[in-house]
């Protein structure tokens, strides 16, 4: 039985199909509820086919529709298309359709806007793009393209589901290929979706279908890693023009060693000469190392220049010897070839760059990452330099490249390695300070600050902050306090230890809240987390803290004379498994106090279910951290 | 002995210009060993020379170019200047139509190297040409070897066959030690100038005396075949405007301001009249008259306003439907809103044109509020466009065409003005985004008249918070609240959450609203424009009043507590900038539990600003087992002087203090 509102619907579609032109199975009235829940838009179809013709060849053909809801899904409406010297789009056309799959827009390929995609100096790659301005919703847009390109060495990979709030009703990917060449391929998180692949002779095809939409919540793992999806890559390939082939990393590495940076380590005489005399007096390796990064450190800088295979071939070290200036890759191999002048072996590395903790996927051997770093085995350890920053310690590089795979290229192959952990205790931060209360709840301090792990990284971005900008950067650090005036900021990146140290001095007008006989007094001046996760009614996703920390503070409180303690929160610890969490108030002298605050947060991944105990320590640390102390006038 | 004294005076002058040498290429040691700034010890870096001359150049076959020279010298004091080592020249390259040219000479970067000045030139191959979109190009290149205190110098020419004059901008994010700027326009072109930001500069006019050599080919047959060539002179004024200036401090931006570059100092130039000799004058904008004229005879904006026909039935349909003039304002004003979209394009002309804009459904901001226009005339009322330059655009303070970048629609009556904008879906007469509020708009009336008005909004922008709730022996806070927002803070809560849902809204509010648990929620208005928008929900803080030994706390206004002072650098140039006047109101009614007793409450305050530009005043009373409270915060102008600086930051600091303050009460 049909409702009568389908019938009128379908009604009103026959009418407008005779008047003008409609495609009805776009029509939004079809989508099923399901795939609604949760879904700003939704992929009706998307039909990505990819024909390797040669290893330097390759046609990239999609079609795909997508109905948007609303607002928050325009993005989808939007086509961008990157495009360069060896990527050419040969053929681009798009459709918007309202809500009862009535034709509104058509846009060809000239409607298009041609930008460049450079974000750093210069860079060859533009971008065809075309923004679209919705009148309605719910509205679809289609389109397809064909897109030729030598650069086999990226094969499109197959995420049917790419955001958050999208839900699927159909996905079909193939990707045929020569058969002279071997497939490589990885395929993750299939179980409980409705995807089939099949694979015959040089084909493989993979089908979803129904997909729900996921929301977003916080303290999650990464999108990409909980998402159906697969990659592949090809044993012969094309890279910008340069053809390699490799059935397994060794392969690669050797293939990228030789093609790639063999011929980029020419470091000019002058140069051998002068870093050799430079470190001859030091003897151990790793000292040696060290002088040899602060030299980069101190000589270079990053600017980025990506034309055709500049984009994976580093710069020339020489060049960069004369300009002091180079990318990632330019800089990396830069310090490699000093290394290498005094007899250190250090190999490029390959890696995903990001706090996101990304690894190179060892399963299929290919073209991977979107930087480069150095890795250098020296007496039985292994460290990894990143060549970039100028004020990075040494092999100490933080959350920008810690705990993940990278790929390290020797001139004999490639080698997957993990890159440094840091311990949760090694991302420290440790504050001693001293405040003093007067009569009238103002309050003069001195803090101390020294933080390490990836507890430097939050504040390596001060180091050459100029005064005014510091003062404001602290004066937003401590939200807390407010009338805040900073009378002493010395900041310094003690890189040697790999320490940032803060040491500062103010005063703060109105701490204390005085009300009438009373001052009430919020005993953690320096450290107040006031973040709680939100609360989510049905918690979907797994819950992961990507990295721990741990925090202390000392500080001394001197207390006005003209009060008295009246009430004083007692000491608190929170034990969980999530973190642990403590503060003890100790009384010195008559109107001297001592508070210690330590917070230990753990990494760690827990189910779905936990999401609402890791929520209620957090609230509970949250209060904690606003415990205060009643004075009343003696 | 004269000749001593003239070696001497010799001497002195060679000193002179040893120190400060700023000849191409003669950077000197002791610039290369300064440091820091002199005046400025936080500058990352600075330019210790900056010249600029545009000049017109007569060629042959081509007419007149616009030229401008660029002598820059910069100096690296930390890592952070570094950027300055990147240089980007954007000129105009259309696919079609002429194109600036722009050429690059004697870029080289200096450092000091074992106590001797070393320079590092700038390859060739190092200067890349980007395409930027089908109208611009760049240049762009980065100076090599830089380090900690090195010096970069570069001169670069633009020609361009357009006769604009880009902007002489006097003032950066970092400081220059010796700016001078030459402007030298020949007697034939006329410019309107206007100079804005808050440096004092003094422009020196003077005239010299220039000439133009043509030379006339003709073949001429005097036994045989000749090229006689004979030339003429024309002798002509050039008008110069000159600038010097010593150690301009850098442009920092502050919180609550305009767009930044309405604060940059800087003289725009806009070409009024042409005239030739023997020929009349050709006029270009001049004043407001000439600006309205101009605009109302092209194509794309008055032409515009004449083609109306694809209006006609719907214009016929609104007309049967309102009847009083309000009711046609509001009704034209949904009635574009609802057929035709914005695209996100700014303008003062159209784009598709009126009548594609109203097939398509989409047009810029001309389109749409043209129609407007054109909709409510036909409807009988006195509308008129209005002349509008957005906050990122500057500041129009002299006639100007090309500084004006939007249309708004003004309709004139013996009530008032009322301003409209439909290209914003939660606007309202006279309540408007906030890119609009800039300075003033010029009315450009159909009889061809010019009115001007104020754009900076005398509507109060109003948030109303009433909040009731009781707390429990244990502090557990159990209430309710209503949150009512008027003109612009309906429009900014509108934009804010007018497309999502209602689990999504209440999720925000949860989280900004220190973490309380919304049980019952309701939101009304927000699609009614006009009434405010208004949040009703009971919520649920568990230990919202602490507890400490046998006293409670409360923090009276919870969530709506202002806990911390927007002001916080110590001194201010520029006005504070809000956009709009506004006030906040929040009552409070609290029960408090069986088991306490009041212990003490905090003081009644009133205060208020000088000029009556802003008040707080903030009174509480007891009755029985109930607590009230009320708070009012008002601004009563949308922008303040930086003279007020320190009052505003005072009467916030004792906003902060105040309604921090706590209630206490004692167990029984």
């Amino acid at each position: 039985m049909i409702k009568k509102t389908t019938l009128s619907i379908l009604f009103t579609i026959f009418i407008f199909s005779i008047v003008t032109s409609q495609n009805l199975e776009l029509s939004a009235f079809l989508v099923p509820d399901e795939l609604k829940e949760n879904a700003n838009s939704v992929i009706r179809f998307e039909d990505l086919h990819i024909d390797m013709t040669s290893q330097r060849d390759m046609t990239i053909t999609k079609k795909i529709a997508i109905t948007i809801f609303n607002k928050q899904a325009d993005d989808n409406a939007d086509i961008s298309l990157p495009h360069n010297g060896r990527t050419i789009i040969k053929s681009v056309k798009v459709y918007y359709y309202d809500a009862f799959g009535k034709e509104i827009k058509k846009v060809k390929k000239k409607d298009f806007k041609d930008y460049s995609a450079s974000g750093g100096l210069f860079s060859d790659g533009r971008y065809l793009y075309y923004s679209y301005t919705p009148t309605t919703y719910p509205y679809t847009v289609y389109y397809e393209y064909e897109i030729k390109t030598s650069n086999t060495a990226f094969i499109p990979q197959w995420f049917p589901l790419n955001s958050y709030y999208q839900s699927v009703q159909k996905s079909v990917y193939t990707f045929e290929y020569p058969s002279n060449i071997k497939l490589l391929k990885s395929e993750n998180n299939f179980e409980g979706y409705d995807i089939a692949n099949v694979e015959e002779a040089g084909k493989i095809t993979y089908k979803g279908e129904s997909i729900k939409a996921i929301e977003r919540e916080p303290i999650t793992p990464s999108f990409s890693s909980f998402v159906p999806n697969a990659k592949l890559g090809v044993s012969k390939f094309n890279l910008e023009g340069v053809n390699g082939a490799a059935n397994n990393w060794q392969e690669f590495g050797k293939w990228y060693y030789e093609n790639l940076i063999q011929s980029t380590l020419d470091l000019p005489e002058k140069t051998r000469n002068e870093i050799k005399s430079l470190t001859a007096s030091i003897e151990d390796p790793i000292e040696k190392a060290k002088f040899i990064y602060k030299y980069v450190q101190d000589k270079v800088r990053y600017i980025s220049v990506q034309i055709g295979v500049g984009g994976f071939k580093p710069m020339r070290a020489s060049a960069v010897d004369n300009l002091s200036y180079g990318d990632c890759k330019a800089l990396t191999n830069y310090t490699a070839s000093l290394l290498s002048e005094v007899g250190i072996e250090s190999y490029h590395a390959l890696i995903y760059s990001g706090s996101g903790k990304k690894s190179i996927n060892s399963d299929v051997v290919s073209q991977q990452g979107n930087h480069m770093v150095l890795y250098v085995p020296i007496s039985n350890q292994e460290l990894w330099l990143e060549c970039t920053s100028q004020g990075t310690p040494f092999n100490d590089s933080g959350d920008f490249t810690d705990d993940r795979d990278a790929l390290i290229i020797t001139p004999d192959g490639g080698e997957i390695k993990h890159t440094r952990v840091y311990d949760d205790k090694e991302n420290h931060q440790k504050i001693v300070g001293k405040y003093i209360l007067s009569n009238e709840g103002h309050i003069s301090a001195e803090v101390k600050m020294v933080s390490s792990g990836t507890q430097f990284d939050n504040h390596l971005g001060y180091e050459g902050r100029s005064n005014k900008e510091l003062d404001k950067s602290y004066k937003e650090f401590w939200d807390n306090i407010n009338n805040m005036t900073i009378d002493k900021i010395v900041v310094k990146n003690n890189k040697k230890e790999g320490k940032f140290e803060e040491d500062l001095s103010f005063v703060a007008d109105n701490y204390g809240a005085v009300s009438g006989e009373r001052m009430i007094l919020p005993i953690n001046a320096f450290n107040v987390v006031s973040y709680t996760p939100k609360r989510i009614r049905d918690r979907k996703l797994p819950v992961e803290i990507t990295r721990g920390y741990y925090k202390v503070d000392v500080v001394i409180v001197e207390l006005p004379s003209d009060y008295k303690i009246e009430a004083m929160t007692e000491n608190i610890v929170i034990d969980s498994k999530y973190g642990e969490y403590k503060l003890t108030i100790e009384k010195q002298s008559e109107n001297t106090l001592k508070y210690t605050r330590e917070f230990l947060l753990k990494n760690g991944k827990y189910p779905k279910e936990e999401y609402k105990d890791y929520r209620s320590f957090r609230k509970k640390v949250v209060r904690s951290d606003k415990s205060k102390i009643v004075l009343i006038k003696k | 002995m004269k000749k001593v004294l003239l070696t001497m005076l010799l001497l002195a002058f060679v000193q002179v210009s040893f120190s400060q040498n700023y000849k191409i290429g003669k950077v000197s040691k002791a610039e290369l060993e300064e440091k820091t700034h002199p005046s400025d010890p936080s500058a990352d870096a600075a330019y210790l020379y900056k010249n600029r001359r545009t000049y017109f150049d007569y060629r042959e076959g081509e007419g007149y170019v616009v030229v401008t020279e660029v002598h820059e010298r910069i100096k690296i004091y930390t890592k952070d200047g570094y950027n300055w080592a990147t240089k980007t020249i954007s000129f105009y390259a259309p696919e079609s139509g002429d194109t600036e040219k722009v050429s690059i000479k004697d870029a080289k970067t200096f450092a000091l190297i074992d106590g001797k000045v070393k320079s590092y030139k700038l390859g060739k191959s190092d200067i890349f040409k980007e395409v930027k979109n089908k109208y611009w190009s760049k240049k762009k290149f980065t100076m090599p070897n830089i380090t900690e205190g090195c010096i970069l110098e570069w001169r670069y020419k633009i020609t361009s066959p357009y006769k604009g004059i880009e902007d002489v901008v006097m003032q950066y994010s970092i400081p220059i030690k010796k700016y001078e700027s030459s402007i030298e326009v020949p007697e034939y072109f006329r410019y309107s100038v206007k100079q804005i930001g808050y440096l004092p500069i003094n422009v020196v006019s003077t005239k010299k005396n220039s000439s133009i050599n043509f030379s006339n080919s003709s073949r001429v047959q005097k036994g045989g075949l000749y090229t006689e060539t004979s030339y003429s002179k024309l002798d002509y004024n050039t008008n110069v405007a000159k600038i010097e200036k010593d150690n301009i401090p850098a442009l920092i931006e502050e919180p609550y301001i305009n767009d930044i570059d309405n604060y940059r100092s800087s003289i725009k130039y806009e070409l009024a009249t042409i005239k030739w000799p023997n020929s009349p004058a050709k006029h270009f904008a001049q004043s407001w008259e000439d600006v309205a004229k101009t605009i109302m005879k092209n194509s794309e904006f008055g032409g515009q306003l004449e083609k109306t026909g694809h209006l006609k039935d719907d214009i016929t349909q609104l007309s049967e439907t309102f009847t009083t003039n309000t009711e046609k304002i509001y009704g034209a004003l949904e009635y574009v809103k609802s057929k035709i979209k914005w695209n996100d394009y700014k303008g003062k002309y159209t784009d598709n044109g009126l009548r594609k804009a109203y097939k398509e459904g989409i047009g810029n901001i001309a389109d749409i509020n043209l129609t407007l226009v054109a909709v409510l005339r036909e409807l009988g009322i006195n509308a008129n466009p209005v002349l509008v330059s957005t906050r990122n655009n500057g500041v129009p303070t002299f006639p100007t065409l090309s500084g004006l970048n939007y249309v708004i629609v003004a309709v004139e009556s013996p009530q008032g003005t009322v301003l409209l904008d439909a290209s914003e879906k939660y606007s309202l007469p006279n309540v408007l985004p906030l890119r609009v509020l800039n300075w003033r708009g010029t009315i450009v009336r159909k009889d061809k008249s010019v009115g001007f008005v104020d754009l900076s909004s005398s509507m109060i922008s109003a948030e109303e918070s009433t909040l009731s709730y009781k707390i429990s022996e244990d502090g557990l806070i159990e209430g309710m609240n209503r949150s009512k927002s008027k003109n612009y803070a309906a429009l900014s809560y509108r934009n804010r959450y007018g497309s999502l849902k209602e689990d999504a809204i209440i999720s925000e509010i949860e989280e900004n609203n220190d973490d309380i648990e919304i049980l019952n929620f309701r939101l009304s208005n927000i699609d009614d424009l006009s009434k405010p928008v208004v949040e009703l929900y009971k919520f649920e803080k568990e230990e919202g009043a602490e507890i400490i030994g046998n006293k409670m706390y409360i923090t009276p206004m919870l969530f709506e507590t202002t806990d911390e002072n927007p002001f916080k650098i110590e001194t201010r140039e520029y006005p504070i900038d809000f956009g709009t006047p506004w006030e906040e109101k929040i009552n409070v009614t609290i029960e408090i539990p069986e088991g306490y007793s009041l212990e003490s409450l905090p003081e009644n305050v009133a205060k208020g600003m000088s000029e009556d530009l802003g008040s707080f005043i903030y009174s509480i009373k007891n009755q029985g087992n109930k607590i009230q409270i009320a708070s009012l915060i008002k601004l009563n102008q949308g922008i303040i002087s930086a003279n007020y600086y320190q009052e505003i930051k005072e009467m916030f600091k004792q906003i902060v203090a105040k309604q921090t303050e706590k209630i206490v009460l004692i167990k029984k």
